[in-house]
């Protein structure tokens, strides 16, 4: 199997970024009602939307708001989301589950190996993190609870930085993260800053 | 949303226009233009102008009762000042028809709200909104209702008055005068209330019954018979047929 | 390939006013006036409603508060104007229960804009002018045609003395053509004497400028209004 056709993070617009987990063809539905909406709010607003806007107006196809276009779907969407992004309000990160509700979260981790994940996203999260920081603990825990073995082309990064907005990691920066990770695991460092940042990470 | 489009896809640029991203034909390259048609649009029967004064403790319209068939005087006894309910009255010039018309629908609408038995009833504003709304509708179809109306009463205590004409144009004052009366009542009516801004029942009486008179020797739509409906705290009233005290001892120096 | 030929995609259809005499616009005049400054903008309009030869009434307020530091003018034609400043309030309300925040005047400016392109072939007859605070807190102001163009300026006249006004607020406010001007920005007091000069001129040459003239300014305090006589022949 080609495993660059599988993207779990795809971008919606420049300042939001989306991971996804659970049935990959509704996703896409969703995503590319997520676009839109972005595109439709830039058209109409002459600004970028809002996290919360986005996720919002993502949940809505769910119950099929589109007013004249009748119906509803007729079973929910089997994916849980993850809207990273930056706007008025800074760094954002919503979480939304196959129900439609989305809450915000300072880290968040979903899929099968979510219970794990999030359990260690607890103990390893705190609010003054840099952007480093977050990226080797998020791949830290991603290797704890993934059965295979990481490596640059069974994992995807995205950062969602105020000055970069939505960045995809590129081969060559995947594997400098896992160094980083594997350098660290030897050595426990410690980091400190002010960078904030949301990011999310998905195994391929 | 206001936007029709489609779940998945974008918004079209304009009304009933092309979304980005669908393949049309050019407009109008299929042949069979057959949902064109052809609106009948101009008045038949028409009554002419209405006269409208607010004073102290309500307000007052005043129209007279020819219905006109272009110059013919063709109908006599033409009621066209309604009672909608006890806090609105409502006047209507141009075509009859397109009155008696919204005037049904009134009429239903009185009838269902009735029917609520929640104890609410229309108001003068609510009424001018709703027909501006419908007038602006119509004009927006190319099939306008040809009438000037004019909305009387009385909201939170104070006197109402406001006009909509058939393209949905709407505003209100304190004097309202609709078709030749917007030429001659008018400018008696501006001046009397620049000298007394607020006039008892009896001097906007006399000031309408004025009105009807100079309208009556003017136009030639008018009618010397005419309704008056008043509107007060204690209710409604409509006047009438009420007949305009001619005076033609001028007559013989008008050449 | 019969098919390619004459593919059976969808038509649509435009919204062209044809062949009918009767004409859905009016011409109900009124004259709209705007002046940004660094950190105010004040905008004023006359208060006259007429068409034709007859004056409907003296007293018609033309300008529009879409939030509290946005406010819209409205001239052209009167009908058009309710339906679109009725429109306009509710998408302003939608928004801020949609998006949780009151617009921007520069987000009501874009969408101002949209919403009358969106009648592109049926048009709204009205010559807009939007003024507000933009997100610096300096004073914006935008005029539009009646199909959506868009721009931003820091003063504008539009209406019925539009033609008559703009050249004396390009000198008065623009200091265009003049030699040893330094002076750049303009003052609230400086512009609002400019804004009721130039209202008491067009009184004079237009007919459908008249009666009175409302007058808003709005600061980072907030809203401010105030009214100005002009004659009423």
């Amino acid at each position: 199997m080609e495993s660059t056709t599988i993207e779990k993070i795809v971008e919606v617009d420049k300042h939001i970024g989306c991971a996804v987990s659970g049935l990959m063809a509704d996703s896409r539905t969703m995503i590319d009602r997520a676009r839109v909406e972005c595109q439709n709010h830039w058209f109409v607003y002459n600004e970028s939307m809002s996290v919360e806007s986005c996720a919002q107006a993502t949940i809505a196809i769910q119950f099929g708001d589109s007013d004249d276009d009748g119906a509803a779907m007729s079973r929910p969407f089997g994916v849980a989301i993850l809207f990273a992004g930056i706007d008025e309000k800074g760094p954002q990160l919503y979480h939304m589950d196959p129900s439609g509700t989305f809450v915000e979260f300072d880290a968040k981790a979903i899929g099968s190996g979510s219970e794990g994940a999030q359990q260690s996203l607890q103990e390893m999260y705190h609010r003054s993190m840099t952007l480093s920081e977050a990226t080797t603990a998020a791949l830290t825990i991603l290797k704890q609870v993934m059965e295979e073995k990481l490596n640059s082309s069974n994992v995807e990064v995205m950062t969602m930085t105020p000055t970069n907005f939505f960045h995809m990691f590129t081969k060559e920066q995947v594997e400098e993260a896992l160094k980083l990770v594997a350098i660290q695991e030897q050595s426990k460092g410690d980091l400190r800053s002010i960078v904030s940042t949301a990011e999310v990470m998905s195994i391929k | 949303m206001f936007s029709t489009y489609d779940t998945f896809s974008a918004p079209s640029f304009w009304q009933n226009g092309p979304s980005p991203g669908v393949i049309y034909n050019f407009p109008g390259s299929q042949t069979g233009n057959s949902h064109l048609f052809q609106h009948s649009q101009a008045p038949v029967t028409t009554a002419t102008s209405i006269v409208a004064i607010t004073f102290n403790k309500g307000v007052l319209i005043a129209g007279d009762m020819l219905g006109s068939y272009g110059s013919l005087a063709r109908f006599r006894n033409c009621p066209r000042i309604m009672k909608v309910n006890d806090n609105v009255i409502l006047g209507a010039g141009g075509d009859y028809a397109d009155f008696q018309y919204v005037k049904d629908f009134i009429d239903q609408k009185v009838i269902d709200e009735q029917c609520l038995d929640d104890g609410f009833i229309m108001k003068p504003k609510s009424l001018y909104c709703w027909l501006t709304r419908i007038m602006y509708n119509r004009r927006s179809k190319f099939d306008p209702f040809w009438n000037n109306f004019v909305v009387g009463g009385l909201q939170d205590g104070e006197p109402f008055l406001g006009t909509i004409d058939k393209l949905g144009t709407s505003y209100e004052d304190k004097t309202i005068c609709t078709g030749y009366g917007a030429y001659m009542a008018t400018p008696l009516l501006r001046d009397a209330m620049d000298k007394n801004p607020n006039p008892t029942e009896q001097e906007a009486r006399d000031l309408v019954n004025r009105c009807m008179e100079v309208l009556y020797y003017r136009d030639a739509r008018s009618f010397p018979k005419y309704q008056l409906a008043v509107i007060t705290a204690d209710g409604v009233s409509i006047e009438g047929p009420l007949e305009v005290k001619q005076n033609w001892n001028l007559a013989h120096m008008i050449h | 390939m019969a098919s390619v030929a004459n593919p059976s995609f969808p038509d649509y259809s435009t919204q062209a006013p044809t062949q009918h005499m009767f004409s859905p616009y009016a011409d109900n005049g009124g004259s709209v006036v705007a002046i940004a400054g660094d950190d105010f903008v004040i905008i004023g309009a006359d208060t006259r409603l007429s068409a034709g030869f007859s004056i409907y009434t003296r007293e018609q307020n033309k300008l529009f508060r879409l939030s509290d530091n946005t406010v819209l003018g409205c001239a052209g034609c009167w009908c058009d104007t309710l339906t679109l400043t009725r429109i306009l309030k509710a998408r302003m309300q939608m928004y801020e229960q949609e998006h949780n925040k009151t617009m921007s005047t520069t987000a009501a400016a874009q969408m101002l804009s949209t919403m009358l392109y969106y009648k592109r072939f049926f048009p709204y007859y009205i010559s807009n002018i939007l003024v507000g605070l933009d997100n610096e807190g300096k004073g914006c102001v935008y005029s539009y045609d009646p199909i959506g163009h868009c721009e931003r300026a820091s003063y504008r006249a539009g209406g019925s003395a539009g033609a008559l006004l703009q050249p004396l607020l390009d000198n008065q406010i623009g200091l265009k053509n003049m030699q040893n001007v330094t002076n750049k920005t303009v003052t609230l007091d400086r512009a609002l004497a400019v804004v009721k000069d130039v209202f008491i001129s067009a009184a004079e040459r237009d007919i459908y400028t008249g009666d009175k003239i409302m007058i808003i300014i709005i600061t980072k305090n907030g809203i401010k209004e105030d009214s100005f006589d002009l004659r009423k022949d």
